[in-house]
């Protein structure tokens, strides 16, 4: 337990309305990893959040910070964490260098070290020459980058970021997945919640899948690829033996090209290459289709992600 | 009890109210001097004197205290509905500081602001009348613990209101009847009997009384019982806010 950053036993929450929006999850994340924690909109994830940060309150099951009560040591659990939430806000009655000052303040740092911290947050996200404009007059992904600034200005050990890059530009996208990189190298603890699945993949050391207020799988994006996963092999072959058996693969062939599902693509080629080469068959090009968190997730609720996700935007 | 957080968060809350004086701090200026000309000097003269004081002298008190109130209950509910409105308020409730130090950090902030508008009253009337103060310690003391009071109102209201409509029903259906008919602008002696028995239950004639008695010296009720009615609603509302807050009452999920 001392070397989880966050730990949640059985946490549920009951909405008015009876809405269950999580159904006792237990998560563990260990201190320095990037965690992400994913599903589709209404999985879960921001209530999750919510809990730990203080801004829902749960119905049962607890959560730590750090090893404090994120109930009974609020003071010292929240001190922990920042929080960039998904949706923007800011108050407007102040420039963004006085609303990181203000943050920091709250967060009890002086007001020196504030200024400093928040000298350093705006350098860092480019935002220098916006010091002393209000959020208002600022671009989209200038807001966020001050979103994501206000939850760092304090210099918490965990830091959680509900959907970070939900509507900003490549360019903006990739500065900040390098920026929470070099966080996490110095040993902050990241949480963040996405439904890019690319994001995870190419960020976190573990995640999470939550669906319908259930955690239903964890591992590392690796781990979780390939025993979940349903990646394949294409080979085009020039002329397709009327008797052809790959045994232990099973296949699909269309035209002349051959289907092989696998969950592990990259050591099962060569191997049926040697295969195909001992029945003499002529290949004419090799192609790997990987599979992703996205075909876990598939396989694991019977929906796509990014379906489901649209689905819900549609409404 | 309190962390250094909750500084901050009274400095935020006094900033903003500085920040925006022309809409925090003017008008009241002008609606009192606009009292003091139509209703003093306008028609005092027709009135006369009540209980030795002038028309115009005994209107004060009431102007200051409608002031105080207004202003102290509108901070505390804007500046909230505004964290709420705009979301800002989720930055606050995810720091250390408690439930109970944001509630009375936003009432401190409503309370300077109604004292400041009090004062500014007050000094308006000495300039434009020859309006003194009887007891200087009691009239701050008044200021003081009405404006808490409201402003822990304000609190109450900022969290229950949905919209803004609900902050404006609450001025318009509630603080304008008690204001006019708690005595601001006549004694209750000037009442018949059944409004005067209607008068004795409003929170409002008290305080301004009360108020009365420490500025001018004289007044309809007793400045003690005015004292600890003003006490009471300023422990009961910061109670309840500070309960709203800590409990997350139509601001956590």
């Amino acid at each position: 337990m001392d070397q989880m950053a966050i730990h949640i036993d059985k946490l549920t929450k009951i909405y008015e309305g009876g809405f269950k929006a999580l159904d006792a999850i237990d998560l563990d994340i260990p201190k320095g990893s990037f965690f992400g924690l994913l599903g589709p909109n209404g999985a879960g994830k921001t209530t999750t959040i919510g809990i730990l940060t203080g801004l829902v309150n749960l119905t049962s099951g607890s959560a730590a910070a750090m090893g404090k009560d994120v109930v009974n040591e609020f003071r010292e659990a929240r001190s922990l964490m920042g929080l960039s939430p998904q949706e923007l806000n800011f108050d407007v009655f102040f420039s963004i260098r006085q609303l990181l000052i203000l943050q920091a303040g709250y967060y009890g740092l002086s007001k020196d070290r504030g200024a400093s911290r928040a000298d350093l947050m705006l350098e860092r996200f480019g935002l220098t020459e916006k010091a002393n404009n209000t959020a208002r007059e600022l671009s989209g992904g200038m807001k966020r980058r001050v979103q994501i600034a206000k939850a760092l200005v304090h210099d918490p050990p965990i830091i959680i970021l509900d959907e970070p890059t939900a509507g900003v530009d490549i360019e903006l996208r990739h500065m900040l997945w390098d920026y929470l990189r070099e966080l996490n190298a110095k040993g902050k603890t990241i949480l963040l919640t996405t439904h890019y699945i690319e994001e995870a993949e190419a960020l976190c050391d573990r995640v999470a899948i939550i669906d319908q207020g259930k955690i239903v799988t964890e591992g590392s994006p690796q781990e979780l690829i390939s025993t979940l996963g349903t990646g394949s092999i294409e080979i085009k072959i020039h002329d397709i033996p009327a008797e052809l058996n790959l045994e232990p693969w099973s296949f699909s062939q269309s035209e002349n090209t051959l289907h092989i599902p696998t969950s592990r693509p990259e050591s099962d080629m060569p191997k049926i290459i040697n295969l195909l080469t001992q029945l003499e068959v002529s290949i004419e090009e090799v192609k790997i289709c990987k599979s992703s968190l996205e075909d876990v997730f598939l396989k694991l609720t019977g929906r796509s992600f990014l379906e489901d996700t649209m689905e819900i935007k549609n409404v | 009890m309190f962390s250094s957080g909750f500084f901050v968060l009274v400095q935020r809350e006094v900033l903003r109210f500085l920040r925006l004086w022309k809409q925090t701090l003017m008008p009241g200026l002008i609606s009192s001097a606009l009292y003091i000309l139509v209703f003093g000097h306008a028609l005092g003269a027709r009135i006369g004197q009540i209980k030795d004081i002038s028309y115009m002298n005994y209107i004060i008190p009431g102007l200051v205290m409608m002031s105080v109130i207004n202003h102290a209950y509108q901070n505390s509910s804007s500046s909230l509905m505004q964290a709420k409105f705009l979301k800002f308020l989720d930055d606050l409730l995810i720091t250390p500081l408690s439930g109970f130090e944001i509630s009375v950090a936003y009432i401190i902030g409503a309370t300077c602001r109604g004292l400041i508008n009090g004062i500014m009253v007050i000094l308006l009337s000495m300039v434009l009348t020859d309006f003194t103060i009887d007891n200087v310690f009691l009239t701050c003391l008044y200021l003081i613990t009405v404006s808490w009071a409201f402003g822990a109102m304000g609190v109450i209201v900022g969290v229950y209101a949905k919209t803004w409509d609900h902050i404006g029903m609450f001025t318009t259906f509630v603080f304008m009847p008690l204001s006019m008919l708690g005595g601001v602008f006549w004694s209750i002696e000037m009442l018949p009997e059944f409004w005067r028995n209607i008068s004795m239950v409003n929170p409002l004639y008290w305080m301004i009384n009360g108020l009365r008695y420490a500025t001018l010296g004289v007044g309809d009720t007793s400045p003690e019982i005015s004292l600890i009615i003003s006490i009471v609603f300023a422990i009961t509302f910061s109670t309840i806010a500070s309960i709203m807050f800590s409990k997350g009452y139509r601001i956590k999920a």
